[in-house]
């Protein structure tokens, strides 16, 4: 019965959805500064209403290869905690009500496979929606580091 | 040529004193005008306000800004008549020196943006001299010859009353048109013009007369005053100078002597040294060598403790000078502070400016508490405050009727606030009680939807964005809220919020650091991107030329960074790749190495090209994903894109590692 906003989006072939209350919000992607030595998923640094912040590139935290030519590509901008960063994704889609109830846990079967990216998992009109784990996708485990 | 560069040396300590100066005046007149409203007189700030006038008069003659020194000359004059009448300066004559200091202020601006400051406006400087001090009305009328009495205004009066009282002669002559007289190209326009040569007309009135053939001539009566003869004049009309008459003053009581001979004025009486913000820097900077020493003598304790040695009074020592280092970094930043209210002072004058008394009143409030800020910030932060103001005068402030019908009080307020928060940072609002934004509005101009306030924000802040397309007078020009944006956040490393209600006003937040870390950095190209290093890091910069280096031998096929020699001077020189160390080598030749010292050893970086040197604000990059050794921090070079600021000494820490094969 609990439903909530949630911004869904787009990375490879897969639709996935955040919480709208964890995304600051939505900015068009021009340009990231790459900083030397960081993981190869981190597309670099952006300055954005104020805030410097790293962007992590989807395709590549998720296996993908990269694609050269995309317009649409979108940074959702998340907080976790005291952390602000930017996702990189192929497109954002839409702002959907999902019901709370709707999601379920991932067949464990992926728990390798995903690396625990995915927390949950939707299915809207036959439609799949994957919950993501911001905290683990931007490195939790460097936060205590 | 070396008069020229001792001049530019004189224009920095010029604007800073200056500016102190006319936030001085205005906090006079302030009290002053406090004073006036109360009913009661302030003569030890009509006092202060003389010697601040003084003092900006004498620097502006130093050098030569004759627009200044005109302006406090007839300021001064005013204010000294003022001192003399007991302290006494009225409101019409706050009013007018207030429109001064204003005038002197922005001039003083232009001079530290080393544009050409405007002439001195000949009406406000008419204005001023035609001001009396000590009287709401005129005092008693001067005599004056023929029926001029009846025939001047109040203000005509004035201006000839406070010229004759400074010494300025008098004249009143009458000018009869002839046929004759304009054969020779004497007309009343010559007349004018001539007269305005030697003199200041105060008025030329026409009226008809009588001739000697009975037939109605035209003659001008004409009143000037003005530092010539009676010859000179009658010359100019082609009379004789027994018809040109001139008009003194009764003498005028002795005036009380005054407490200090003017040459013994001092500029303003507080315990105060002025230091120009690059000595204070300069002092920082040699403070971080004294850390980094610090670091070395810390870490040659270590290793004599790790050789059996007994080091516990070295350690003593260092401790209380690890105490001693931390209190004098705090007294530099404390000596880089100023208080916000007198970086807010200017805004009072602003308002003054653009207010128009029946049409648009205004009222500004602000409170600052006992906040206080580093200058550097408040040098950057000024502009922004100011173009806020303006905005929501212009914008936002309803004229007079409007806020009539809307049940609000006439003056529309504007309130600046500022306070710490967390030590570290300053928050301040800009708020109006004006009509507030209209997001529908803004919306249809923006041709996007606008659902709350910070996507106002965003649609406010793009570059070129107006709500209006008529650019009015006051906010047209300056800067434009981009540039606030920018101020704000990129230069500042700081945050801007909007919250904006339909009706009832607008507030803009600024959130910016009480402090920041301005260092002077190269710029230079490295394999796709630009990079900055701090210059107090570069020991040297020089060309490369292939011939002279040499690679010694590699293991196998070598590791993944390769490390050549250079000769210089008398000494080997490693080389390194910037690019293959960052691996972001694009394979293009390097033409410049920098060559930075590394625990007492030289080592040499090779870059793409230098592109510039110029001074930044660094930010730290806090965030687990992006802290890499050898990046400090990033900065904003102006295009908006973040650039990384390297520390060459940490990253040639792991190079030896990434040799081996």
């Amino acid at each position: 019965m609990t439903k909530s906003l949630h911004v869904t989006f787009r990375v490879g072939t897969a639709d996935y959805a955040l919480p709208a209350a964890d995304v600051l919000h939505l900015e068009s992607f021009e340009h990231a500064t790459h900083v030397p030595g960081v993981p190869s998923y981190v597309a670099g640094l952006v300055q954005t209403r104020g805030r410097l912040i790293p962007v992590v590139d989807l395709r590549a935290r998720f296996g993908l290869p990269p694609i050269e030519h995309a317009i649409d590509r979108r940074i959702v901008v998340v907080q976790v905690g005291p952390r602000v960063a930017g996702l990189l994704v192929d497109s954002a889609r839409e702002v959907l009500q999902l019901d709370g109830d709707s999601f379920e846990k991932p067949p464990e079967i992926l728990d390798h496979q995903s690396a625990g990216f995915v927390k949950a998992v939707a299915t809207v009109m036959k439609r799949l929606y994957l919950l993501v784990d911001v905290p683990r996708v931007i490195g939790e485990e460097l936060s205590h580091g | 040529m070396t008069e020229r560069v001792d001049l530019q040396e004189f224009v920095g300590g010029f604007v800073a004193e200056a500016e102190e100066l006319v936030a001085a005046a205005s906090a006079s007149l302030k009290e002053i005008e406090a004073a006036n409203a109360a009913g009661t007189t302030r003569p030890k700030s009509v006092r202060d306000l003389f010697r601040a006038l003084h003092t900006i008069k004498g620097l502006a003659g130093m050098i030569g800004v004759e627009p200044i020194v005109e302006l406090a000359h007839a300021m001064e004059t005013l204010v000294r008549a003022a001192e003399r009448a007991g302290g006494t300066l009225r409101a019409g004559a706050v009013e007018v020196s207030v429109q001064a200091v204003q005038a002197i202020s922005e001039r003083v601006r232009a001079i530290a943006e080393q544009r050409t400051p405007q002439p001195a406006p000949e009406s406000l400087l008419a204005a001023l001299a035609a001001t009396d001090a000590s009287s709401e009305q005129p005092s008693a009328p001067p005599p004056i010859a023929k029926n001029w009495d009846a025939r001047l205004s109040q203000g005509e009066r004035q201006q000839l009353f406070v010229a004759l009282r400074a010494g300025t002669p008098g004249w009143s002559l009458t000018f009869y048109p002839t046929e004759e007289k304009s054969a020779r190209g004497i007309s009343i326009a010559t007349v004018r013009t001539r007269l305005a040569e030697v003199g200041e007309l105060i008025k030329v009135v026409p009226r008809t007369l009588k001739g000697d053939d009975g037939k109605m001539r035209v003659a001008f009566d004409i009143l000037l005053t003005g530092p010539t003869t009676a010859e000179a004049l009658a010359e100019v009309v082609a009379a004789t100078a027994a018809e040109v008459e001139s008009i003194a003053l009764a003498p005028e009581p002795a005036p009380a002597p005054s407490d200090e001979p003017d040459s013994d004025v001092t500029p303003m009486g507080r315990a105060t040294v002025r230091v120009e913000l690059a000595r204070l820097d300069d002092l920082q900077e040699q403070l971080s060598l004294l850390i980094v020493s610090r670091y070395r003598f810390e870490r040659e304790i270590a290793r004599l403790h790790e050789v059996g040695q007994d080091v516990r009074r070295l350690r003593e020592i260092a401790d209380v000078q690890a105490r001693q280092l931390r209190d004098l970094r705090r007294a530099i930043l404390r000596a880089r502070m100023v208080r916000v209210t007198e970086v807010l002072e200017p805004l009072s004058l602003l308002i003054r400016s653009l207010a128009r008394p029946g049409l648009k009143e205004l009222r500004l409030e602000l409170d600052a508490a006992g906040a206080e800020v580093d200058k550097a910030v408040a040098d950057r932060l000024l502009p922004a405050i100011i173009h806020l103001v303006r905005n929501a005068v212009d914008h936002a402030i309803e004229p007079l009727e409007e806020r009539r019908r809307a049940d609000k009080a006439p003056a529309g307020t504007i309130r600046v606030t500022c306070r710490e928060v967390g030590g570290s940072q300053l928050e301040l609002a800009i708020s109006d009680d004006g009509r507030g934004i209209d997001r529908a509005a803004v919306a249809r101009k923006a041709g996007k939807p606008i659902e709350n306030d910070e996507d106002l924000l965003d649609v406010l802040t793009a570059p070129g964005f107006s709500t209006r397309d008529v650019v009015t007078q006051t906010s047209g020009r300056g800067v434009g809220m981009d540039i606030v944006r920018r101020i704000a956040v990129a230069d500042l490393g700081g945050e801007l919020t909007v919250h904006s209600e339909l009706g009832a006003g607008t507030t803009f937040r600024l959130r910016v650091p009480v402090t920041i870390a301005i260092i002077d950095v190269f710029s230079f190209q490295c394999g796709p991107q630009a990079f900055v290093v701090p210059v107090a890091a570069v020991e040297e910069i020089f060309e490369l030329s292939k011939s002279s280096e040499v690679l010694p031998p590699t293991r196998g096929h070598g590791g993944e960074i390769t490390v050549s020699l250079l000769a210089r001077g008398d000494r080997p020189l490693p080389v390194v790749s910037l690019g293959a160390l960052l691996r972001i080598d694009d394979g293009r030749r390097a033409e410049k190495a920098m060559v930075v010292r590394r625990n007492g050893e030289l080592l040499a970086f090779t870059v793409d090209r230098m592109i510039g040197r110029q001074e930044v604000v660094v930010r730290p990059l806090e965030d687990p994903l992006v802290h890499v050794a050898g990046i400090a921090g990033a900065t904003d070079l102006g295009d908006g894109r973040p650039t990384l600021v390297l520390d060459l000494a940490e990253l040639g820490a792991g190079i030896r590692e990434r040799t081996r094969a």
